[in-house]
Order: C-alpha cells, then sequence, then structure tokens
C-alpha cells in the first residue's frame, strides 16, 4: 500500500509541475496576442483619426466652392440688376424728357422769353448733341460721356436739358470712381438749376459720393436738405429712407 | 457665257482616297429629318444629260443634300433634262414655284475621268449666279454632287455650304468600338480604329489630316493624334494618371488636354507632337473639356470650382477665370462656335440633359433639343448646325439641331451605338 | 483588423506557404521571395498565387484584402466610413510590402458629360489613393486613373446599376510584374 501511495504522490506531483508548465505558455503566449492585439487597435484609431480628418479637409472643401460658386453667382446677379436698373433709368429719363422738351418748346414761342437767349439755337442740333452724350453713357463709355454732357452745358447752359445733362455729367464723373468730380457737377445742379426736376436727385447724387468718401456728416446733411426743400419730391423718400437706415 | 470660259479657280481634281480600311457596312449611318426651317427656298434640280447612271448620283446628291439642310424645298423638275448652256425658260420655272435653278451635264474623258459641269440660275431675276465644273471619276460622283451642292447653297443663303465636310464618330457594336468617318450625309463610312476598349473624344484637327482622341487600349485614357492618311498614330500624353480630352488650337500647333499627373484633372497644353507640356490654370478641383475659341484668345473649359460643374473662360496662356454658365446645376462641355458668335454646351434641367446655346453677346441662353441624353455637342464649320449625341429608344444616336434649334436631322446605325459624334473642318 | 488576422493566419497556416518580403536588394529593387513548406498538401501549394500570379490573402474570398471596391454617393468622392477599415487593411498590405503595386480605378454612372465623368473617377480614385498615403503608403506604389463611365460593372439604366457603378477598383501588381493590370 504504502509505495502506492508514495508512486501516487510523485505521479500527482509531476502533473502538477507540468500543469504549471503549460499555464505559464498559455499566459505568455495570451499576453502577446494582447499586446498585439493592442497595439493594433492602437494603429487602427490613428488610422480612422488620419481617414476622417481627411474627410473633414475634403468636406470644408466642398463647402468653400460651394461658397464660392454662390459668391460667383451672387456677382453675376448684382451686375445683372445693376445693368438694368441702370437701363432702366435712361429709358425714364429718356420719357421724362420729351415732357420736358415739350414744355420749353410751348414756352419759346412766347417773343419776351427768347429776348436774351442765343442767336437762334437749333433745338434738333442741341437735342442730338445731348442724345449722343447719352448714347455714350449708355454704351459704358463715361470718359466719352462725360465730355459729351460738359461740352452741352458750356454751349448751352440755358437749354431745357441743361439741367439734365449737368446731372449725367455728375453721374459720368461717379461712373468713372471720381467722386470729387461727381459732387462738383452735382453741386451745379443744386445750385444753378436748383428748381429743376433734377436737383432732388443731385442731392442724393452727392450723398452717395459723400457715403463713398466717408464723410458720414455731408451724407446726413445733404439727405435732410432734400428733405427740407424737396419734401414731396420722389427722391425725399430715398433721403428719409437712407437716413432710417443708419 | 460658255463654261470653259470660266476661272480655272473653280476646278477641283478629286484624287483617290487611300485613306481608310473598309468600312463595316452594318455601321453604316442613315439620316432622317425631323424638322426644318420657316422659310425655304424653291429650287429646281433638272437631270443632267450624258450617262444617266453618273447623272443619276449626281443629281440626287444634291437634292438630298439640299433637301437635308431644312433650308430649301425641291420644286419637281418634271424628269426634264438639259444642260448648263441650254436656254431657260425663266417666267417658266418661276410659275411652277422655283426660285432658283440648276442644270448641268457630266462628260466622259478619253482617260476616264469625267468633267461634271453645272450652272446656277436665279429665274426671279432671269440671270445666271455662276456655275462650276468638277473633274471627277467615277468612284468620287457624290463628292462632286456635294461640291455642287456646297456651291448653291452658298450663292442661294450667302453662307458656305458643309455638305463636301466630313463627320467622325465612334460605333460601339458587338463589344467593339470603331472610330469611324463618313461624310456628312453618312454615307461612305470607314473605320480609322477598331478596339475592344473604349475610345472618347475624338476632334478634328484645323486641316481636317488628323484626329486627336483618347483611348482605353492601355487600360487608362490616353491621348492620341491618328493621321488619317496614314493610319500612323501617336501618343500626344500618357502621363500617371489619367489623360483625356483634347482640344485643337486654331492653328493646329497644339492641344489643351486634361492630366491627372499632379492629382485631380487640370489643364495643360502640349504641342500636337507630345513635346513642350505646359500648365494653363491650377485649381483645387476638377478642371476639364478645355475648347479654344476660334480666335484662340481664350479656353472654354468645364470646372467644378463653385461647387457645381459649370462652364468658365481663361486666357489661352492662363490668368484670371471667369465664370460664363449660372442657370442650372449642371453646365457641361462648351463648345464655342466657328464664328465665334455662339457657345454650344449640355445643361441638365429638370433632369433631361439637352443641347443649349449661348449668344455670347448678349449671354441670353436657348435650350434647342428636345430630347433628354444629350451630349458631345460639334459645331459645323458655318456654324448653323451643332451635331450631338443623344439617344432614341434606348439606344444611341447622332442628332444634327440648327443652332436656332429650327431644323433637326437624326443619324443612326443600324446595328450599334452611335455616339462621341465630331464635325470636321471645311473641305480643303 | 482582428477579424482579419484570423483567416490570415489560418490561411497561412492552411496553404502552408508563405510570402515573405526580403529586404531590398543591392540595386534597391524590392525582391520577394515564396517558398513551399513541403507539408505534403500538394493542391493547396500549388493555390499559393492566383492565375495572376498574385498570393492568395489577395484573392481568397475570406480575406478582406481580397475585397476591393470602395462604393460612392451620387456626384460625391468621399471615401465612406464604412470603407475606412477596408482602405486600412490595404494600407497595412501595401506598407509591409513595397513590392506590390497598385492600379485605383476610378468609375462612375452614365448620366451627364463623358469627359466630365472621367474627371469625377479620377477624384474617387484620388480620394482613395490620399487615404492610402495618410496610412504610410509610399505614392510610388500607386497610380490613380479614371474610367469614367466607359466601363460599367452593371450595364442596367436604373439606380440599382448606377449605384454599383460609382465606385474605385484596387488592382494589384506583385513585384514580378504579375497581377492583375
Amino acid at each position: 500500500m504504502r509505495p502506492v501511495r508514495i508512486a501516487l504522490f510523485i505521479a500527482a506531483l509531476g502533473a502538477a509541475q507540468a500543469q504549471a508548465g503549460v499555464f505559464d505558455d498559455e499566459e505568455a503566449r495570451r499576453q502577446v496576442t494582447d499586446l498585439r492585439v493592442k497595439t493594433e487597435a492602437r494603429f487602427d484609431q490613428q488610422a480612422k483619426g488620419q481617414l476622417d480628418l481627411a474627410s473633414q479637409i475634403q468636406r470644408q472643401a466642398d463647402e468653400i466652392s460651394r461658397l464660392r460658386g454662390q459668391i460667383e453667382t451672387l456677382n453675376y446677379e448684382l451686375e445683372t440688376a445693376k445693368k438694368r436698373q441702370q437701363d432702366f433709368y435712361l429709358d425714364l429719363d429718356t420719357r421724362l424728357r420729351k415732357f420736358e422738351t415739350a414744355d420749353s418748346a410751348n414756352a419759346t414761342v412766347n417773343p419776351e422769353n427768347g429776348a436774351n437767349s442765343k442767336p437762334a439755337a437749333d433745338p434738333a442740333r442741341e437735342t442730338q448733341e445731348y442724345e449722343a452724350a447719352l448714347n455714350q453713357f449708355k454704351a459704358g463709355k463715361y470718359k466719352e460721356a462725360a465730355a459729351g454732357f460738359g461740352a452741352y452745358v458750356q454751349k448751352y447752359p440755358a437749354s431745357s436739358l441743361a439741367p439734365n445733362a449737368q446731372y449725367w455729367l455728375g453721374n459720368a464723373w461717379y461712373a468713372q470712381r471720381d467722386c470729387k468730380r461727381a459732387i462738383e457737377a452735382q453741386s451745379v445742379v443744386t445750385t444753378k438749376y436748383a428748381d429743376s426736376a433734377k436737383a432732388p436727385d443731385a442731392w442724393l447724387a452727392i450723398a452717395t459720393c459723400q457715403q463713398e468718401m466717408g464723410n458720414p456728416t455731408g451724407v446726413k446733411r445733404s439727405l435732410e436738405t432734400v428733405i427740407a426743400k424737396y419734401p414731396t419730391a420722389p427722391a425725399a423718400d430715398a433721403a428719409r429712407d437712407r437716413l432710417k437706415k443708419k | 457665257m460658255k463654261m470653259n470660259a470660266m476661272s480655272p479657280l473653280f476646278r477641283f481634281i478629286f484624287l483617290p482616297f487611300f485613306l481608310f480600311t473598309v468600312g463595316i457596312a452594318q455601321a453604316q449611318l442613315s439620316i432622317e429629318i425631323t424638322g426644318a426651317g420657316a422659310n425655304r427656298i424653291p429650287v429646281t434640280i433638272v437631270d443632267f444629260p450624258g450617262d444617266p447612271a453618273s447623272s443619276r448620283i449626281i443629281t440626287s446628291t444634291v437634292r438630298a443634300d439640299l433637301e437635308r439642310s431644312g433650308l430649301f424645298k425641291l420644286v419637281d423638275h418634271n424628269n426634264l433634262a438639259f444642260d448648263e448652256n441650254a436656254p431657260i425658260n425663266h417666267a417658266d420655272w418661276k410659275s411652277r414655284g422655283a426660285d432658283a435653278l440648276a442644270a448641268g451635264s457630266i462628260a466622259r474623258s478619253a482617260d476616264g475621268r469625267m468633267e461634271a459641269r453645272f450652272r446656277l440660275y436665279d429665274t426671279q431675276k432671269g440671270v445666271s449666279l455662276g456655275g462650276a465644273a468638277y473633274v471627277t471619276n467615277s468612284a468620287q460622283l457624290r463628292a462632286a454632287g456635294h461640291r455642287i451642292a456646297d456651291f448653291i447653297y452658298e450663292k442661294l443663303t450667302g453662307e458656305k455650304g458643309v455638305f463636301s465636310t466630313r463627320i467622325a464618330y465612334v460605333v460601339k457594336a458587338r463589344g467593339q468600338f470603331l472610330l469611324q468617318i463618313a461624310d456628312s450625309d453618312g454615307q461612305n463610312a470607314a473605320t480609322a480604329l477598331t478596339s475592344t476598349e473604349p475610345i472618347i473624344s475624338p476632334v478634328w484637327s484645323p486641316d481636317g489630316g488628323r484626329l486627336a482622341y483618347v483611348s482605353f487600349e492601355k487600360k487608362k485614357p490616353v491621348i492620341y493624334v491618328h493621321s488619317l492618311a496614314s493610319g500612323q498614330r501617336q501618343i500626344v500624353a500618357n502621363f500617371k494618371g489619367s489623360n483625356s480630352a483634347p482640344g485643337w488650337s486654331p492653328d493646329g500647333r497644339k492641344l489643351a488636354v486634361v492630366l491627372s499627373k499632379d492629382g485631380f484633372s487640370q489643364l495643360y497644353s502640349v504641342n500636337a507632337d507630345g513635346s513642350g507640356l505646359q500648365r494653363i490654370i491650377q485649381s483645387s478641383g476638377i478642371d476639364t473639356e478645355p475648347r479654344y475659341s476660334a480666335d484662340g484668345s481664350t479656353i472654354y473649359f468645364t470646372s467644378d470650382r463653385g461647387g457645381s460643374p459649370q462652364v468658365y473662360q481663361v486666357g489661352a496662356s492662363g490668368g484670371d477665370v471667369r465664370r460664363v454658365t449660372f442657370e442650372g446645376s449642371y453646365n457641361v462641355s462648351p463648345r464655342p462656335s466657328p464664328d465665334g458668335k455662339n457657345l454650344a454646351f449640355i445643361s441638365r434641367r429638370e433632369g433631361r440633359f439637352q443641347l443649349a446655346v449661348m449668344d455670347l453677346a448678349t449671354r441670353q441662353v436657348q435650350v434647342v433639343s428636345d430630347s433628354n441624353k444629350d451630349e458631345s455637342p460639334s459645331f459645323a464649320p458655318n456654324s448653323r448646325m451643332i451635331l450631338i449625341a443623344t439617344e432614341i429608344g434606348g439606344r444611341g444616336v447622332l442628332s444634327a439641331v440648327s443652332s436656332d434649334g429650327r431644323i433637326k436631322q437624326r443619324l443612326s446605325v443600324a446595328a450599334g451605338d452611335v455616339r462621341e459624334p465630331a464635325w470636321g473642318p471645311y473641305y480643303q | 483588423m482582428k477579424k482579419l488576422l484570423i483567416p490570415a493566419l489560418l490561411s497561412a497556416i492552411l496553404v502552408g506557404c508563405s510570402t515573405t518580403p526580403l529586404p531590398e536588394d543591392s540595386n534597391g529593387a524590392p525582391v520577394e521571395s515564396r517558398s513551399g513548406t513541403g507539408t505534403g498538401i500538394a493542391s493547396v501549394t500549388a493555390g499559393g498565387v492566383d492565375a495572376n500570379g498574385l498570393p492568395r490573402e489577395l484573392t481568397d474570398p475570406k480575406s478582406k484584402l481580397s475585397q476591393r471596391s470602395i462604393y460612392f454617393d451620387l456626384d460625391k468622392y468621399e471615401v465612406k466610413d464604412e470603407y475606412k477599415d477596408l482602405v486600412a487593411a490595404h494600407a497595412k498590405y501595401l506598407s509591409a510590402n513595397k513590392g506590390f503595386k497598385v492600379l485605383l480605378q476610378g468609375n462612375t454612372d452614365e448620366r451627364g458629360s463623358r469627359e466630365y465623368n472621367l474627371s469625377l473617377g479620377q477624384k474617387r480614385a484620388e480620394a482613395v489613393k490620399r487615404s492610402l498615403t495618410l496610412l504610410g503608403v509610399s505614392e510610388a506604389q500607386i497610380e490613380s486613373v479614371s474610367l469614367g463611365e466607359e466601363k460599367p460593372k452593371d450595364a442596367g439604366h436604373d439606380e440599382a446599376a448606377w449605384s454599383q457603378n460609382r465606385r474605385a477598383d484596387i488592382l494589384y501588381k506583385g513585384a514580378d510584374g504579375r497581377g492583375e493590370f
């Protein structure tokens, strides 16, 4: 019995030892695997981070493109609107002018009125010269238009179209981004032709130039003048609007 | 006036062509007219005395050309045949409704060559509008007919005719891609290149002797220039990445191309022999489909720099970029007209891809087609008609539309899809 | 990645063949050697490379690397989240096997201009290329090209077909010049 017990004991001991060896190996293997999984997980996480960042950059580039497209469209629409407004204004001016010249034609019938006018003005020729300058303006040739209107007001200061010509002279300077000369020209409308239909508009134009030149007190003064002097003119309404926006 | 008193400038000699390999019969284009101009000029072409078979080929070609253009109405010639020197009863033809009349003859010379002579008359005024004599041979009778039709077209409309021009297009049939060249009426189709891989974007050199195109035979897009007479092909651009969208400069010395060697598709110019590569502009997105304006000063192209594909314009050697199209979210494939007045492009409207034409002076845009899947517009050299690829009943066909949208013709191939049309330059 | 490891290991054991990148030779050109270990499973050993001469792990359906297509949304060229693991797996393989090259082919659906679609396909290929290089793959191992709408995988004309065709494919080539392109 005893030797059997001993033998059993030894066998059990051996088995235990062997078992311990197996556990050691498995543990090491598990740890290695763990480490590898962890490293790979870290790599994967980094990779994912990189890719996410790249996607984000791409999305932002797309967004910038979209915004660029919007700016392109808005600029185009602004340009088109500007042109349409100019066409509309010129059209209106041409139509109004027909009434104004009809009035002045009636006036010159009176011989007393013609007493101090220059020798035999040729209304057809006058109109032609005015028209030519206006066409230059319409075609966007502002330099030529300015020269044309300038010559016109020199030649026919008393013409019924002179206030209009003076007003368009101011606009032609403004279109060339010369605010100083534009104000000079419009100031002639507001003083010399203060009673003309163009005078309130000239004040508005002066205000616009002053705005661009960074002269807010001037803007305010000009707009208030329009309202005070020509309270019923459409320009006065525009002036009130602009003052409100401030 | 006798015909032989006419200027020798009007004499043309048709040399035989050794240009092409034999065309595939099933790939012959057939033409169908689906719309015509509002005011068509009534004209009569009488039969030409002489060899009846030859006469028939020439006069039927002239009549078909004029009719197809949509600008002429053929007045019955009552089977009458008389030559260019016969006296004309103008009042009689006027009363039959013909404003103009052409008569002619065919003479065979001892060496087998033929001479087709004709004269055009204005029956309203009772005067001759001139005539011409073309030396030809029995194989080139149709070509002589096209020359006569061009003469009549020019005299009566005031603009050059395009009947003698050729068109190039790609046919996909039975798993093969055929780059074909045909006369402007779809006849005489010949295959310049056969490939198992796609061929796209053929464009004619301004002299009409070469085609530039993109072939996928190297498993990626590569640009070739192909001399039609010799069949010789030269690689113009095979850089890393994709090489595509060739567009000839008007002097035929350079090509604007699109390369992706530095990332996205970008515009470059390269000499026709592949040398002298230069970058035109740079963007962070797609720039493609470059086309020189007729004067060579600017390039129209498609770009997605604004978030959606739109047509832009840039100086031929770079500089400021200007956007050209604004309506809609997909405007591609810009093609300036040879007369510089219009820009044709493809516009997506409510899910339909349609041919649109912009008047470059007023920027007004008009959709001129009524199909849904228009692609690859190409102007005729006289700027009047635009050839497009489109789809009818699930099959690729070509369609020619006048730039005002009034006149429409359809060209289809019996056994296959036709696509990627390119209208060649004037006959030289 | 864990998922990938097991089939890769399994196939390496089963195949009994290993693809071992060797240090670059004196000319600086990458060299590869393939050897059978003679396990006696001859038929499997023969399958160590596929018909194109590529190692099984690139073509075995059980391997993640056999997935070569990345699908895109309409008019988009952003690699979607669901494909990031796939791209990372190819990046890891290419980084470890510098002798291998890939051709990235971008594709689009049939709608719209052929040339514009060619550029759109290029953008898709380019997006995959950028992802690979970000993950450490050398630029010299990659060429990105476009097939545009010219080589549709599905020839149909509906959304089901189109979604199959808005795609970038990864094609492999070994140092010996054998492969899929």
